[in-house]
């Protein structure tokens, strides 16, 4: 191993210097080696110690924490083709394969476009690639259906990545979570293919490579119709949506389980919760957004509850508001990029009350939109400037309030 | 007394305390006085090489405030003045010889300086060369010395790693030490604080106020004491100075005679341990006796302060002027195989994204230089002001730094600090941002334009 970096420290690494030949091309090199190897740079002045935490650890660390949503949404969706296409005898095994088949091409496309993108802008701007790209990367795909057709996952993340974030100046500049632009931007430009009944279980009749892969012949040409239960509230007309969710199969248990058809990540609970756990363990996002924007969602929905409206959908128990749909993955995972959060730490719990609050609120009262969370949040990312200035200007009052008492001015 | 108690704070556990021993050391014949440690100031050189000085002769004065008088710390000859950029002079060596012709002052007794009145004190400190040992806040430059202070803040604490024990300093030095006090409270019309930390022993002062700090790095910080105590308003002026300072004034003020030897901890992982203690060194003389020999590491960084806040300096360097401490880090460029996802048995950090935090270890670290990482753009996250006692708001105070907003840094409250505060600001912050130099920044910006 020595023997490698040695020899790449001499002959590889003068090639993208100053003056060497691949010049231009030195943020790919720097990537690639400072991935292989922490950079051997010291500090230039006080302090002269420096935790060792760095960008990318951080990041990486959101993805491990995604790590339980990953594989229990390539079993889900593999599980819900199997189930709902009528295939017999699907085991565990056939589920995986079946869910890989679906997922990792999308994962693999949005990784793949999304760091073209940042590579050509850190190329082009010659700053160093960015590991923000890593989490917008495997979040984006989560938050999709697992049907979306590759070339929409491809144009979605570049969206998000250049629209969202690199036309700021990159990670840290940006206003939107990047990858919920991207999603934003789907839903909006391609509605069919993210929204409605038909995209959330895969239908064998439109996977003729697949199903040949696995030896499978399709017993009808019909797609799969199956709606979730955010869908099923939204349109339980006359009957109470309580009711509606356990007439289609929905009940509290099944989507805390998550075995239920959706966005490939967000289902389960039980997964976004061993992902929370991790995070909050390693203090890597902020429990003050998380649990306050859980608290507004709990808020907001035992209102409706308590106010004497005519729809079926506020009258549903509060509770269910958490558990149900992306709200949860939303919170947990894309409420709290630091980047388009807010950052005072009374902005945080204001910021991530409001989310909670406005998700039900787009849920309950907008019937257009089943789905409220990626709403909420790009809208309070939009917000979050706004919040922090109220905060600090409260602080600044605060301060000198207190400089003058301790000065008896 | 009074007790405060800073609940926010982080200890970088590093190896390398100092024992409370302090060894003389005597006889060199290398000295230095560094014009460049002096921040703010325009020398005069009033020396050439090759010529005669006596202790106590005035080596440049400062250009844009002509009292302020800088003396030679020694009886010699001036072998070498080198200058820096700009041909700003870096230090002005000196060889001594044992001639012990020196230049004296008025001397005083301890009651005396409190007769004298304030003009007269302060032109006996301007004129004996230690006056710059005053600095004042805002912007924590060498006092002004027209300005009538608010208050005197005298800083005894230590909580950095590893900064003196003031307790072993003043050993032996206690009327020196009130002579000094004396001296301050003749400079304000208000009262002179000296603040300390958990764990220094003092006698008890007259003409002062001892508050005890007790907390984490940094609240042994002097930002951290006037933030708690009497906060800087706007157009306030508050005198700060080290606690053995403090005894260096009232000796020139007793004896009537630049002080002679200062004491110094020589500390850090890079240092044998043998050699881990204070030193009492000739004012301005070579520290070689100490360092020769006694660093191990292949390439060593050598701090005139200590680990979070300080200036590297040469290794054959001579006593400072300011300063009660030295620390010795190896320079670290090591690589670590995928330092992204190992999981940090080996790490040591603050936050908690290491198995060595996580498991609570406890024990001290022999720490490097290493920055873990490589630079990226701020993101605010509230993280630095995780372990900031001061009443501001880091992030956004570093953010308005950076977008030279100079009305919201004030507002939030960057006169109250200095760039030192900001240290652990800089080692928990995961984008490598250099805080301190941001600040610096926003304090000159500042200055220049007026508040």
């Amino acid at each position: 191993m020595k023997f490698l970096f040695d020899l790449q420290d001499k002959y590889l690494a003068p090639l993208f210097e100053k003056g060497g030949k691949f010049e231009k091309l030195y943020p790919l090199f720097e990537a690639g080696d400072t991935f292989a190897r922490t950079p051997g740079d010291v500090t230039k002045g006080a302090p002269h110690v420096r935790d060792s935490i760095d960008q990318k650890r951080l990041m990486i660390f959101v993805i491990y924490a995604l790590t339980p949503c990953i594989l229990f949404g390539i079993w889900n969706a593999g599980h819900q083709f199997n189930v709902h296409n009528n295939v017999e005898e699907a085991t565990f095994l056939m589920d995986m394969i079946r869910g890989s088949l679906m997922v990792l091409p999308i994962i693999f496309t949005s990784y793949l476009v999304g760091g073209i993108c940042e590579v050509t802008f850190a190329l082009i701007r010659k700053h160093e690639i960015n590991e923000g790209f890593l989490v917008s990367g495997m979040l984006f795909p989560l938050t999709l259906a697992p049907t979306t057709p590759l070339w929409q996952v491809a144009l979605g993340i570049a969206f998000g990545i250049i629209i969202g974030k690199e036309i700021f100046g990159g990670v840290g500049y940006n206003v939107l979570n990047p990858a919920l632009t991207g999603r934003a931007f789907l839903f909006f430009a391609y509605p069919a293919q993210i929204s409605g009944d038909q995209v959330w279980v895969g239908s064998a009749s439109k996977a003729p490579l697949v199903n040949q892969i696995m030896g499978y012949t399709p017993t009808t040409t019909d797609g799969v119709t199956m709606a979730t239960p955010l869908g099923v509230a939204a349109s339980s007309e006359g009957v109470s949506a309580q009711a509606a969710l356990a007439d289609a199969g929905y009940s509290l248990s099944n989507m805390v389980s998550g075995v239920i058809p959706g966005s490939i990540g967000s289902t389960s609970v039980i997964a976004i919760l061993l992902g929370l756990g991790y995070l909050m363990i390693t203090g890597v996002a902020s429990s003050r957004i998380i649990f306050s924007g859980i608290a507004g969602a709990a808020a907001m929905g035992a209102l409706f509850n308590l106010l004497p409206l005519d729809n079926s959908f506020a009258a549903l128990p509060f509770y269910y508001h958490i558990v149900m749909g992306g709200f949860l993955f939303g919170i947990v995972f894309m409420a709290t990029d630091p980047v388009s959060a807010a950052a005072s730490n009374r902005g945080k719990l204001i910021y991530g009350f409001l989310i909670g609050v406005l998700t039900v609120i787009i849920r309950v009262a907008n019937p257009a939109y089943p789905e409220g969370i990626m709403l909420a949040i790009l809208f309070m990312n939009v917000m979050a400037p706004m919040i922090d200035h109220y905060v600090v200007q409260g602080h600044i009052k605060q301060r000198t309030k207190l400089a003058r008492a301790l000065n008896h001015a | 007394m009074a007790t405060y108690k800073i609940s926010k704070g982080f200890d970088v556990k590093v190896l390398g305390q100092p024992e409370p021993i302090i060894q003389e050391l005597g006889g060199q014949t290398r000295f230095a006085v560094y014009p460049s440690e002096f921040e703010g100031i325009k020398p005069r050189i009033q020396v050439r090489v090759g010529d005669k000085v006596k202790r106590g002769q005035v080596l440049f004065f400062n250009k844009r405030m002509d009292r302020t008088l800088f003396r030679s710390p020694c009886c010699g000859t001036i072998s070498a003045i080198n200058l820096g950029a700009r041909r700003f002079p870096l230090e002005i060596l000196i060889d001594a010889d044992v001639n012990e012709e020196s230049e004296t002052f008025k001397s005083y007794t301890s009651e005396s300086i409190l007769q004298a009145t304030r003009e007269e004190l302060t032109t006996y400190l301007l004129d004996s060369g230690m006056w710059p040992l005053i600095k004042q806040r805002p912007f924590n430059k060498i006092a002004d010395p027209d300005r009538t202070p608010k208050a005197v803040f005298i800083n005894a604490g230590n909580t950095a790693p590893f900064q003196a024990d003031f307790s072993i300093i003043l050993k032996g030095d206690e009327d020196a030490f009130q002579a000094g006090v004396n001296a301050l409270s003749r400079l304000t019309e208000g009262q002179v604080h000296l603040c300390t930390s958990v764990g220094i022993e003092l006698p008890t002062f007259d003409h002062v106020e001892t508050h005890i700090f007790a907390g984490k790095y940094p609240s042994g910080n002097t930002s951290v004491h006037i933030n708690r105590i009497s906060p800087i308003l706007p157009n306030d002026t508050v005198y700060t100075i080290a606690a053995q300072n403090v005894i260096l004034l009232g000796k020139l003020l007793i004896t009537g005679e630049l002080p002679r030897t200062k004491v110094v901890a020589l500390a850090g992982p890079a240092v044998k341990e043998s050699a881990r203690k204070y030193y009492r060194v000739p004012f301005g003389a070579s520290l070689d006796r100490a360092l020769a020999d006694n660093l191990e590491g292949e390439e060593i960084r050598l701090i005139n302060g200590n680990i979070m806040w300080g200036d590297q300096v040469k290794l054959d360097t001579c006593a400072h002027f300011y300063g009660s401490e030295y620390f010795a880090i190896e320079e670290d460029r090591s690589r670590h195989l995928l330092g992204w996802t190992m999981p940090g048995l080996c790490q040591y950090s603050s936050h908690r994204v290491n198995l060595s935090t996580l498991l609570g270890m406890t024990h001290k670290w022999k720490l490097g230089t290493s920055l873990h990482g490589s630079h990226r753009a701020m993101v605010v996250t509230g993280w630095m002001d995780k372990h900031q006692p001061l009443n501001i708001m880091t992030d956004f105070l570093v953010r308005a730094a950076i977008a030279h907003d100079t009305d919201e840094m004030v507002q939030l409250g960057i006169l109250e600090t200095d760039p030192e505060d900001f240290a652990i600001a800089s080692f928990v912050d995961p984008h490598k941002t250099d805080v301190c130099s941001i600040i610096k920044q926003g304090l000159a910006e500042i200055e220049e334009e007026g508040i």
